[in-house]
Parts: C-alpha cells; structure tokens; sequence
C-alpha cells in the first residue's frame, strides 16, 4: 500500500488509481483507465514480486484485475540484496516518544537535518556576556516584554510596543471601552500591568505598586494614602470604577545593567455609560540606583534656558564622598521685589538659568544705629542666599558620582576703599555679588555641546563710613550673573596640497650620463 | 636429487592455484572498488555506510599479499609452519569475503558471483593446504 504512488489522499478513493485500497469495487467501475499500471518496489532490485493492475473495460460493470508477478532485472548490476533499510524505501518518520525526544531533537532540531545526531557546537553564550541590559533592548518578562501601550498609526493603543532599557519613554493612546465589558477588558485592569515579573536574568523583579490616585469623571486627581493593594475595575450602576487611566513605571538599575527594582504608579478613573473610549498615558523612567534623579539641563551640553546644576563637593578629603545636589542647593540669585528693601523678610530668589545674563538688586537703607558685622552678615546672605553651592556641573547631564565632571566656584574678593583707609581693619559690607560664568562649546562642529569651564564669584566690599545719628543713607546692593562665551573659533584645517611626484628614471639619460 | 612426483612433496596444484588467486584478486579487487564507487553514485551511501566496506576491502587486500607470499614460500620449500600461517590467514580473508558477500550494504549480483568464485578458490586452496602440512609433516 505504500508503493502506491496514486494513493495520495487518505481513506479517499483516488480517481483512476487502480491500486488505491479506499477504493470500493463500485468506485473502480468508473474508473476509465489504470494510472498506475504496475506497482513494484525500487527498480534496481534483481528480482521481486510486483502487482499488474489491469481494468477489464469487457466486462460489465468494469472491474479491476490484480495479477502478481516476479519481475526479473537482467542487469548484472542489479540489488541482490541491501543491508541498509533507508535504501529502498522511505523511512516513516519516527513519533517522538519521552525517551528518543532529545535524539530526534538533535538530529532535527537544528536548521538543516544531519544524517547521524550531532552535538551541538556552537559555544554556549559566554555568560558574562549577555547577562545584563544594554541602552534599547526589550525589557524581558515572565511572558514576552514590558509593555508600554502606544499608538501605532493611529491614536489607538497597541500592546505591542516593548519597552527600552534605559528609554524613558512617555506616550499617550486611545482605548475603546464600554461600562459593560469594562470587566473583561483586560487593558482597565490594574492586574494587567503588573502582572509577570521583569526578568533581570539573575532573578525575577515583582513590580510593586508604588502609589495610586484616584481620578474623578471631572478630572481631578487625589492621592489615595496608604494604597498598595490591587483595585480591580467594579461595575456600580452606570458606573465603571478603578479603570486605568495612566500607567508610570520606574524602574532602578545599577551601573551594572541589572534591573533591581520596578515600581508602578496608578491613575484609576471612572468611565460612565456614554463613555466610548478613555485616554491613557504611559510613562516609564529609569533611575540608577543610590542617585537621586535630579532633571537634566541639557544632554550634555547646556540647554539655554535651563538652571544651572550646582552642589556641594565632597567632603572629607582624602576620602571623597559623593556630591550634594539638592534643591536647596541651587545656583540662585537675588530676585528684585517691588518694595527694593533688601532687609525686607527673604527676598526671593531666582535661579540662574543658562545663558541668560541676569542683573537685580535692591537698596539698604542704613540707618546710623546699624552696626556693621551683623548688617555685613545680613547682607552677604541676601546676596548668596542660604547655601551657595561650592561647584557647578560642566555639562548639563554630569552625575554626582563623577568628581571631575564637576567646576569648582573661585571667588574673589575686591574691596572697594581709599588708600587712606588700607591700614585700618574696617569693617567692609558686601555691595555687589557678580557670578561670571565662562562657558565654551565643546564636540563637533555641527553640533556644539556648551560645557561650563569656570565659574567665578566675585564680592565687592566697601567700607560702611559711619553717619551722624539721625541720618540715613540708602546704598544700592546689585547683584549679577554673566554667561561669557570663551570657545575659541574653530580653525579650519587643509588637506595636504597635492604633490606630483615625478621623477626620472635613473637611467634616462643613458648613453650620455 | 631428481625431482619426480614420488619425491617432491610441494604442491603443483597449490602452486597454480597461488598465482590463479594473484591474478585474480588484483582483478577482483578493482572491480569490487568500482562497483562501490557506482553505487555510491547511483543509491544513497551514507558516509557511515561507505567507511566499513571500503575498510573491509583495503584490509582483505592488505592480507591477501602476506598469505599469497607464505604459501608460495611454504610450499615451494615445503615448510609447514608458513603453510600454516598462510592457512590461518586465509580464514580471515574468509571471513571478509563473507562480510562482503552477505553484509555489504548493497550487494549486487556481480558482487555475489565475483566473491561466490574467490570463495571457492579459497576454499580449494584451504584444502589443498591441509593436505600439502600433512604430507610434509609426516
């Protein structure tokens, strides 16, 4: 039965094929001719046993003939005999049993069949290698990737849309809903996104839930204190409750590339009986462990515009810790208010954006009762604020962890007095505060990075002359901050000209030299 | 010394037979090595399949010469104990003609009637053997 070529459809009787076994006697009747006459085993074989199917058309109904013969091949160089199953027949494919499985799975598992089972030869992967995330690989989960829903052509969401390492990414898309379904659509479900855990190929990473705040149908937003657990969407009347309307995922990594923490913060809604379709946003950050993510001023160079970074530098030479950058430690400078008194309770002050030179002040009314250390002291914290920071950052993404990133403040100090006065120890109050900052482009010509590379505060002192009771003086105190461009102009370099080089042969001049 | 069938004790027909079976090795030789050439052309040979055949053929090759040498130099100087070693090696030349009559991968018909011929020179040679080791010994 399996020599029969014609028999190519299973438990069917196939047209014309005389030695189809499906076939019924009625059905080989109206057959009108064999397609296969003769059925035999590989030609080569000396002698074997071969079936003659004939339909006798005479008869009627017509009907098939089975004649078997031996078929003799007279070639000298016919098969007498064969120790090799696979060479005359095809080998029916072996069902994969528990106990050949890895045999089948070496000889076929690979690309290309080979004929004895190999082993595998590939080196397996070096495994410091591959154990750790690079910039834009798919975050791995328990199943398939990190999904950030974004809109794909159109703004509909699509949970297609694997999430980067180290791609803070943030998208918003439309997602159809009905009240009704809102249950079973698994995209409302706070579940769906926290569900596997990150793979961080040492260990699994849970996503915790870091914080929920509930929406109300008109839009405002409340933090829910205390929120850990899951809120699963609930029906209530026309009501569909703790929807997900907003996805935030941060997630902490090491310098090592490993991902060790993940947390997600909600925004449940409420969607009505109207409601079609909900906006949702999905954000995911990545911050590195033991650092506070502090907002970037540029990438790398300075973006104008935006404040400049400063801390405090590390203390406790010779062992050197990180650097303090927080908000309190802020390059600012004194911001004029309308009232113009500088004693005035805490003037504001204004942070130093880059690039834009700032100018401000205020006047001191003095007064012959004021004594001048403390009124020195008063005015040298209106000028510097609380905490003037000890260095800047050169560019505009420097971490606190990298020292030399870091530019320190050299102040100066003028004090402005008459020669008369040199040899007297006055006391000096501070009546101008100029910070400059010179600043230079740093990269590629077509794309310059500006990369802070001095700062320098200036104080300018004079002596407080002392008044007569009664009187008053008003002195202006300004303060200042200048962004001074030392790039030095890109100078353009030539190509070598070029030089022909010719040169006689040595024997040119042959006969005569 | 005359030399007259009473007194010589070497074989005359062993002897023919040694340089029959010569000739006749070199040709079958090379006919069973085309034949294994053909078919590896014409069927499926795998590799793992080739290697044993053509081993058994080189190594039936390799100790057809030492057993020719023996037994021509055995007889001729009527020593038994080189007729002897002839005769155990011709048992294994036996035992390959056997693998490559009835356990080749492919045998075909000129196979078996070209080994079926070594066969029965070397099964006459055997008997002739016995009988030459028994006439010099005694």
């Amino acid at each position: 039965a399996r020599l029969c070529v014609c028999d190519l459809l299973v438990a069917q009787c196939d047209v014309n094929c005389c030695c189809d076994a499906d076939c019924s006697p009625q059905e080989f009747s109206l057959f009108t001719a064999c397609s296969v006459p003769l059925v035999r085993g590989d030609s080569h074989l000396c002698r074997q046993k071969a079936a003659v199917y004939s339909l006798d058309v005479e008869a009627n109904p017509p009907e098939r003939t089975l004649q078997l013969i031996d078929q003799v091949n007279p070639s000298i160089f016919c098969i007498h005999a064969t120790n090799y199953k696979q060479a005359l027949y095809l080998r029916s494919p072996e069902m994969p049993t528990p106990e050949n499985f890895d045999d089948l799975l070496n000889e076929f598992g690979s690309s290309a069949f080979s004929a004895e089972p190999e082993n595998v030869d590939t080196d397996p992967p070096d495994a410091n290698e591959t154990q750790r995330y690079e910039y834009g690989l798919p975050i791995q989960t328990q199943d398939a990737f990190l999904r950030l829903p974004s809109p794909v052509v159109s703004s509909w969401c699509s949970d297609a849309n694997p999430a980067g390492f180290l791609v803070n990414q943030a998208t918003k898309c439309i997602r159809s809903v009905s009240v009704e379904r809102c249950e079973s659509i698994q995209a409302l479900n706070m579940q769906f996104y926290i569900n596997s855990s990150i793979l961080a190929f040492v260990f699994q990473v849970n996503i915790s839930v870091q914080s929920i705040a509930v929406q109300s149908l008109e839009g405002t937003r409340t933090a829910l204190k205390g929120a850990d657990g899951l809120r699963l969407p609930l029906v209530l009347d026309d009501l569909c409750l703790n929807v997900v309307l907003g996805v935030s995922y941060h997630i902490t990594y090491t310098d090592t590339g490993e991902i060790i923490e993940a947390a997600a913060a909600f925004v449940l809604g409420a969607i009505t009986k109207e409601t079609l379709s909900v906006q949702q946003s999905f954000q995911i950050s990545f911050t590195q462990v033991d650092t506070k993510p502090a907002p970037l001023s540029g990438n790398p160079g300075y973006v104008v515009g935006l404040p400049v970074r400063a801390g405090f530098g590390p203390r406790g030479y010779p062992f050197p810790a990180e650097f303090l950058t927080s908000r309190h430690s802020q390059l600012s400078i004194l911001q004029s208010t309308p009232s113009q008194d500088c004693l005035a309770a805490q003037a504001a002050r204004a942070p130093v954006l880059f690039g834009h030179n700032m100018i401000s002040g205020c006047k001191l009314r003095i007064t012959a009762a004021m004594k001048c250390q403390p009124l020195a002291q008063t005015l040298l914290d209106v000028l510097k604020g609380q905490s003037f920071p000890e260095y800047v950052a050169s560019f505009g993404n420097s971490q606190a962890q990298d020292v030399l990133d870091w530019v320190p403040i050299t102040h100066l100090h003028i004090s402005e007095q008459g020669i008369s006065n040199t040899l007297q120890s006055s006391c000096q109050i501070p009546v101008s505060f100029g910070i400059e900052v010179k600043w230079t482009k740093y990269g590629t010509l077509v794309n310059p990075q500006a990369r802070i590379v001095n700062v320098t505060a200036t104080l300018t002192t004079t002596t407080l002359q002392q008044l007569p009771s009664g009187r008053e003086r008003t002195i202006p105190i300004t303060s200042s901050v200048v962004f001074t461009d030392i790039s030095s102009p890109a100078e353009p370099g030539y190509k070598a000209w070029p030089t022909i080089n010719i040169k006689l042969p040595y024997d040119f001049f042959y006969p005569f030299v | 010394r005359i030399l007259n069938s009473s007194s010589q004790l070497s074989s005359l027909p062993l002897q023919i037979l040694f340089y029959v079976n010569g000739i006749y090795y070199i040709f079958y030789f090379l006919a069973t090595l085309a034949m294994i050439v053909y078919k590896s052309q014409v069927f499926s040979y795998p590799d793992d399949f080739l290697a044993p055949d053509l081993a058994v053929l080189f190594l039936m090759a390799v100790l057809e010469v030492p057993r020719l040498y023996l037994g021509c130099k055995g007889n001729l100087r009527e020593e038994e104990g080189a007729l002897g070693l002839s005769l155990g090696l011709t048992v294994g030349s036996v035992v390959l003609s056997v693998y490559l009559l009835a356990w080749q991968t492919y045998v075909l018909w000129a196979d078996v009637v070209l080994t079926a011929v070594l066969l029965c020179a070397y099964g006459l040679e055997s008997g002739l053997k016995v009988t030459a080791i028994a006439a010099f010994v005694s």
